[in-house]
């Protein structure tokens, strides 16, 4: 492969990206804050891909690309790492997040019992048309309970290990400093849980569901149901500098196990968690994990195969550069296809120069 | 004063103390500092900055300590000079302000000024968080799947 340098376009670049902004207009407080205000489960699903967890910049990096998931993303992640990082939190564990969406597919009556939380599931999908006609849609409010719902729930998981229905690893407690981070370490095969999780929670939502529903109809090893599903805040417990341990306030969370029927008499599970509440990306995205161990090589459910095809980064940079100038690679091919179509044609023309010439079978008939 | 000193008099210890001020409305929680700076003395900023914070998670399935991502935070440090106290503030998000306003309240509660208004101050933070949270608690309950097996 070969590259030259060019010059020339200076201009119509500068246009270029002065015509893709001139369409959105201009960028104010007053838009980021309505992108915020209205856009909670696009901001959601922007926050875990970008792996970086702050609403306001999310808006903005929507606003700037026009609502570009990838675009969004990139530009969250860039910022990110201008910021130093100044300590890692406590581990968030299940039974400790404030709940308000946990429901079971699996079993009926589960410890601490389903609760439906916020969710569109069981809704009408009816476009409010009549907003465009001036009518408002105003939803109704909601007739909270006289008593509060328990702040945590039960793990689910936990019960079910207690009763000998899935397998109870041993766990091994890791420093804080030594959890492994893809953010300042290479994803290499087999890859390590932290990282396979690790990569799925900023996993691009699209390719992790266009995988796991793959792994659905039949493409992988297990059917998923959903054995519990989570959404949450969780608390970011940081240290004082005089040592005590305090809450710098809560984001949102969300998490899911699935479940099928293992070989070795127990329930098998899978897992995903991520940034912000997006049911689909960790339903598919622990419905990958389930069906990754012994999954053929080149399967889409074997995880370097997942893992490699669902960075929405490197996925869509990979997609995009194919827009930049490939002359000199183009020409080579363009090259190569016309010395192999020349040498055709010598070949064609030695070859009749050789052999008595002959009527055409078939006359073409000339349309009048 | 030392910190133990500190907990026994005001809000129940330290760490919920904190919390009170991370969890609650950013606006009060300044005006509440801007009040408080006339006792203070000369202030030294040790730190104020944004960061980044990862939050790990626990698998629930194995048991694997991950990296779900980072969060921005706002993180101040400050020292009163005249009363020989350092305070600390980090709350999620940009807001400088409001980490800087949370590190002055520790600074002045260490260093024993005005206990009985941080005292009242914070109490009343932790009960409007605790309604905030009950609030969407009874809108969460109101949710719950009463299933009828046929």
């Amino acid at each position: 492969m070969a590259y030259v340098a060019t010059r020339g376009g200076e201009k119509a670049i500068d246009q270029s990206e002065r015509l893709y902004r001139a369409d959105m207009g201009t960028i104010d407080a007053g838009r980021i804050a309505e992108i915020r205000r209205a856009l909670p489960w696009l901001i959601d699903r922007v926050m875990g891909e970008a792996s970086l967890y702050e609403a306001d910049l999310a808006a903005l990096a929507l606003a700037q690309s026009g609502g570009d998931l990838y675009e969004a993303v990139l530009l969250l992640r860039a910022w990110r790492t201008t910021q130093p990082r100044l300590t890692i939190a406590e581990p968030v564990t299940q039974d400790k997040l404030f709940t308000h969406r946990r429901i079971s597919a699996a079993f009926k009556d589960i410890p601490g019992g389903q609760i439906l939380g916020p969710t569109l599931d069981y809704s009408h999908r009816l476009l409010a048309t009549g907003v465009l006609e001036g009518r408002p849609f105003v939803p109704a409010a909601v007739e909270p309970a006289t008593t509060p719902a328990p702040a945590e729930q039960p793990s689910l998981a936990a019960w079910q290990k207690a009763q000998g229905l899935v397998a109870d690893p041993a766990r091994e407690d890791v420093a804080l400093d030594d959890i492994p981070d893809l953010t300042r370490e290479p994803l290499l095969f087999p890859a390590k849980r932290a990282h396979t999780l690790q990569s799925l929670a900023r996993a691009d939502t699209g390719g992790v569901l266009a995988l796991g529903y793959s792994a659905m109809r039949g493409y992988g090893n297990a059917h998923p149901t959903v054995n519990e599903l989570r959404l949450a805040e969780a608390e970011v417990v940081v240290r004082h500098p005089r040592g005590t341990m305090f809450s710098a306030g809560r984001v949102k969370v969300s998490q899911a196990e699935v479940t099928s029927k293992g070989r070795s008499g127990q329930l098998d599970l899978g897992f995903c968690a991520t940034f912000g509440w997006n049911e689909i990306k960790v339903i598919a995205g622990a419905t990958l994990d389930l069906n990754a161990p012994d999954a053929p090589q080149n399967s889409p459910v074997n995880e370097e195969f997942f893992l490699y095809h669902t960075e929405p980064v490197e996925a869509s940079g990979f997609c995009i550069h194919f827009k930049l100038p490939h002359y000199v690679t183009f020409q080579s091919a363009l090259d190569a296809l016309r010395d192999a179509k020349a040498k055709a044609a010598a070949s064609d023309a030695a070859s009749t120069a050789s052999a008595p010439a002959r009527q055409p079978a078939v006359t073409e008939e000339v349309p009048a | 004063m030392t910190d133990a000193a500190h907990a026994a008099t005001t809000v129940a210890n330290h760490g919920d103390f904190l919390t009170a001020l991370s969890h609650a409305d950013a606006e009060s929680v300044k005006r509440f500092a801007e009040g408080l700076l006339p006792q203070l003395g000369a202030i030294e900023v040790l730190r104020s900055r944004t960061g980044l914070v990862m939050l790990p998670f626990r698998d629930t399935v194995k048991g694997t300590d991950f990296h779900l991502g980072e969060v921005l935070v706002a993180e101040a440090e400050v020292r009163l000079t005249d009363h020989d106290a350092t305070g600390y503030g980090m709350v999620t998000g940009r807001d400088l302000e409001w980490a800087m306003a949370m590190a002055l309240i520790d600074a002045a509660a260490t260093a024993d000024l005005a206990p009985a208004a941080i005292d009242a101050f914070v109490t009343g933070l932790e009960a409007a968080n605790a309604d905030r949270d009950r609030a969407r608690l009874c809108a969460v309950e109101a949710t719950r799947v009463d299933m009828e097996t046929f």
